[in-house]
């Protein structure tokens, strides 16, 4: 008998021994994300690519600069004036500001171990600008639009050329598109119809990042493993997750009750009624912050009647409930961008800031009366069905207060796609919509999203002063004169009320209260290469 | 002629007789899907660095400049080579997406119907032999319950009660504890598919997970199959046959279970296979409360996106099944009652 338990004993001891090499990761250097949406490819350059694939991308992908980021309450917001080398060991710009030389790592391999060489760094740059994909649009706001700007000078040096001094250059290096990738291996699995690998990398990773991807089902979960030989990180150490999982849980009650219970480490998707509960019960840790590169607003059709009129724009302005709508809709979590009191020129240059907006219905029933619609008119107002959680109070606080002065408003709320549709189409009268930019830099929201004649131009605005001063701008490497620009971008807006600006909406990420480093990023996902576990 | 051959032949024919309708099926969905509103390219196109000419070339990808019969006729050519086109969703071939995931809606509709049968005949037969008596009246109180409580009220309820409050029930996301292995694939069942690997603890995982959608999804179909066989029991217990089986001194439970139970089964049956199809396809609250990876839910984000190829596989696919199923059934009617020819 003893003999059988001392095989017994021997059997258990080889099985514990053998158990963590099985399960190499233990719970805690697992993160655990639940969100609503899903990672739907592993390329983020591919049409229709999710924001959380945006996320992914940043975790299996290095790029050649990477932002810096800056203690911000209770976590970090990155810093979009400070960039740091990533994939690259150091980068230099000319003195005119018209050549970044980057020296590589000599000691950066990919996830297949193969060193990183200046022709994948070249055939990288190549493809962003070049493949169909949201790459080209995206880098040529950085004046970067073909592949003929890149070229190898060593095997560690590649350099790239400007025909101007693009102040979003190197930004745009930064952004999710530029991502550097293994040509060797994507060239092997590219066709004739396919030169850059597009449809193989959407489900196949050939990155250099902090992590490799060891499952990918879209539409269930994503899970992560840390890379050991990854160098782009800013003091040369690895993350401290081992293993990340993204796991889809459509519904938004289930992931606040796996949060509540410990099960999920983090969830950035949560309903803001569930977050007010979450912060009053005080067990896990609400991280907000208002999201600096965005701003939600209602557009005003400026091509259509009665929205062409200056002065109706101006009254719709000063009859609009601020106030009320900043705290039913988003419970005031978020940063307000009305109710400034400068008249002539704001105080500083940047972009989104509160704009000198009141609600003052005397002076817009006045205003309205001088446009020449004593009596009011009838129009419309039109927002999404994924964002009728915010909006439905908004649109009956806009219908009640517009009423007051005559202006009869037509609540519309409609799918998505059709919604999308409707914009691009320039078919709305009056609608809201939240605006992203990735490049934090004033110049380029306007240039995005107050000029040109495609969708994110919300207003249809065409205003020769302001394309001028936009286009300058961009181009003005010194920061004192940007200064100027910027604030005169401003003004002008300010004064001919394309759109009336609400706020900036919080983003709240919800973590276990072990759980630190949490940063905003300017692509609004979870950077799993900050975070650890205490 | 045997029997089997007999069966066989009736499963051609339908088949061969459901040829048109499918085809109806397929050209309806794919008529409907374009007249609703939205332009799928804008849709994807939404990144923030979108333009006019970024639109046109995903119209261009997902084949939609040109005309709606020249894409039709693309559409049933691909059908013919055994493709159903590619999800913007999900970035995979539709096909493999639901290759992939109508095991998982299979798994929990199996589970939940034979959990609702094993509750619902019971109930029924309980009921038609004390008609009007407690037991009558309770059994007409639990059906008009499950029916009258929405799958998402009572899956969110049974969450908070079994997972949140009292901790028993695994967390309700996906068919699996997400930290354990799963196992290799053989039939897409993971409980079969764990038993056949001989991973007991990856098989009680995925059993355990599979507990609480199938109760939800059982309480809300308990009603239609509780009073069917109620209804049936009730008029088969008061027909000739029977009362000739009483006057023969038959024992009570023969009577019951062998001749009246097998005879009341014909309409049970059917409303059996009408409920499995409907649960198949319309259980997409349950499967998004309980982050299940089926069909439905797969279907309902595709057409909130406007994708298209996924919500017309989603649908020929729902047909099919409901071909099949309709045929199993009839099969199954010949078994039941001999006097139903496989004709």
């Amino acid at each position: 008998m003893s003999g059988l338990a001392r095989h017994l004993g021997v059997c258990a001891a080889i099985l514990l021994m053998a158990s963590p090499h099985a399960q190499a990761q233990t719970r805690a250097e697992t993160l655990r994300q639940v969100t609503g949406n899903t990672v739907n490819t592993l390329d983020p350059n591919l049409p229709g690519s999710t924001r959380e694939a945006f996320g992914m991308s940043m975790n299996v992908y290095d790029r050649l600069v990477s932002f810096e980021r800056k203690p911000n309450g209770k976590g970090f917001i990155f810093d979009f004036d400070h960039l740091r080398p990533e994939l690259a060991k150091s980068y230099e710009i000319s003195p005119d500001g018209l050549t970044i030389t980057f020296k590589l790592r000599p000691d950066a391999t990919w996830h297949d171990g193969t060193p990183v060489t200046a022709d994948d760094i070249k055939w990288s740059l190549d493809r962003v600008v070049s493949a169909k994909s949201l790459g080209p649009p995206q880098m040529q706001t950085g004046s970067l639009t073909s592949s003929s700007q890149f070229t190898i000078i060593d095997p560690m040096t590649v350099q790239v050329k400007l025909d101007k001094p693009d102040r979003l250059a190197l930004p745009n290096l930064a952004t999710v598109y530029a991502i550097m990738v293994n040509s060797k291996v994507a060239r092997a699995h590219a066709t004739d119809d396919d030169p850059w690998a597009l449809q193989w990398l959407k489900d196949h990773e050939a990155g250099s990042g902090a992590y490799t991807v060891e499952n990918f089902k879209p539409g269930e979960n994503t899970i992560l493993r840390r890379s050991e030989t990854w160098k782009g990180s800013k003091d040369g150490s690895l993350p401290f997750f081992k293993r990340v999982i993204q796991q889809t849980v459509p519904e938004a009650a289930t992931r606040a009750n796996l949060l509540a219970k410990g099960d999920a480490d983090i969830s950035i998707d949560l309903q803001s009624s569930d977050v007010l509960e979450i912060e009053k019960a005080g067990k896990l840790k609400v991280i907000s912050t208002p999201q600096f590169n965005a701003f939600t607003m209602v557009a005003f059709n400026t091509k259509v009647k009665p929205f062409d009129n200056l002065k109706v724009r101006q009254a719709i302005t000063a009859a609009l409930p601020y106030e009320d709508m900043f705290k039913a809709a988003i419970f005031g979590r978020g940063a307000k961008l009305f109710g400034a009191d400068w008249t002539t020129s704001p105080p500083t240059g940047l972009f989104p800031q509160p704009m000198p907006a009141h609600t003052d219905l005397v002076a817009a029933k006045q205003l309205l009366t001088e446009a020449g619609f004593p009596d009011g008119f009838d129009t419309s107002f039109t927002y999404s069905v994924s964002s009728a959680q915010i909006n439905d109070p908004v649109a009956a606080l806009i219908k009640e207060s517009l009423g007051k002065i005559g202006v009869r408003v037509d609540v519309q709320k409609v799918p998505d796609a059709q919604f999308g549709t409707l914009i691009t189409e320039k078919k709305l009268a009056m609608f809201t919509d939240t605006a992203i930019s990735w490049m934090a830099s004033t110049d380029y929201f306007f240039r995005n999203f107050f000029t040109g004649n495609q969708r994110w131009n919300y207003a249809s605005w065409n205003n020769q002063e302001l394309v001028d001063t936009a286009q300058a701008a961009r181009f003005e490497p010194d920061p004192v004169k940007y200064e100027v620009l910027a604030k005169k971008l401003i003004t002008i807006t300010a004064a001919e009320a394309p759109e009336a600006f609400l706020w900036q909406p919080s983003q709240d990420a919800v973590v276990l209260p072990t759980i630190e480093g949490y940063t905003y990023w300017f692509h609004r996902q979870v950077d799993y290469r900050d975070m650890s576990r205490k | 002629m045997t029997k089997s051959a007999a069966v066989l032949r009736l499963a051609g024919r339908r088949l061969a007789a459901s040829l048109p309708a499918l085809l109806g099926v397929v050209v309806f969905t794919f008529v409907l899907m374009r007249v609703l509103p939205g332009d799928p390219a804008v849709f994807f196109a939404s990144g923030p660095s979108a333009g006019q000419k970024e639109i046109e070339d995903i119209r261009h990808q997902m084949g939609l400049d040109r005309s709606i019969p020249v894409q039709l006729a693309f559409y049933l050519r691909d059908i013919g080579t055994g493709s159903l086109g590619h999800s913007m969703t999900t970035g995979q071939p539709v096909l493999k997406d639901l290759e992939e995931r109508l095991p998982a809606s299979l798994e929990l509709t199996f589970a939940a119907l034979v959990l609702a049968l094993g509750l619902a005949i019971p109930m029924g037969v309980l009921a038609a032999l004390n008609p009007g008596s407690t037991t009558d009246h309770a059994v007409r109180f639990l059906c008009t319950l499950g029916v009258c409580v929405p799958t998402f009220v009572s899956g969110l309820l049974l969450i908070y009660v079994f997972y949140y409050l009292a901790g028993i029930a695994p967390d309700p996301t996906g068919r699996i504890d997400i930290f354990a292995s799963q196992p290799p694939s053989h039939t897409g069942f993971l409980v079969i598919d764990s038993l056949i690997a001989g991973d007991f603890d990856a098989a009680r995982s995925a059993a355990s997970q599979l507990v609480l959608p199938a109760v939800t999804m059982a309480l809300f179909v308990l009603a239609p199959l509780a009073r069917m066989t109620r209804a049936s029991m009730l008029a088969v217990l008061g027909s000739d046959f029977i009362r000739t089986a009483r006057a023969m001194g038959l024992s009570r439970g023969r009577i019951v279970f062998v001749y009246a139970l097998r005879n009341a089964a014909l309409p049970v049956l059917t409303i059996a296979g009408i409920v499995f199809s409907t649960m198949l396809g319309a259980n997409v609250l349950v499967e998004k409360v309980f982050s299940w990876p089926g069909v439905a839910a797969y279907a309902l984000d595709a057409l909130l996106a406007t994708d298209y190829a996924p919500v017309q596989g989603f649908v020929l696919l729902m047909a099919v099944i409901f071909v099949f199923v309709n045929l199993l059934v009839d099969v199954l009617y010949g078994l039941a009652d001999p006097r139903v020819n496989a004709a």
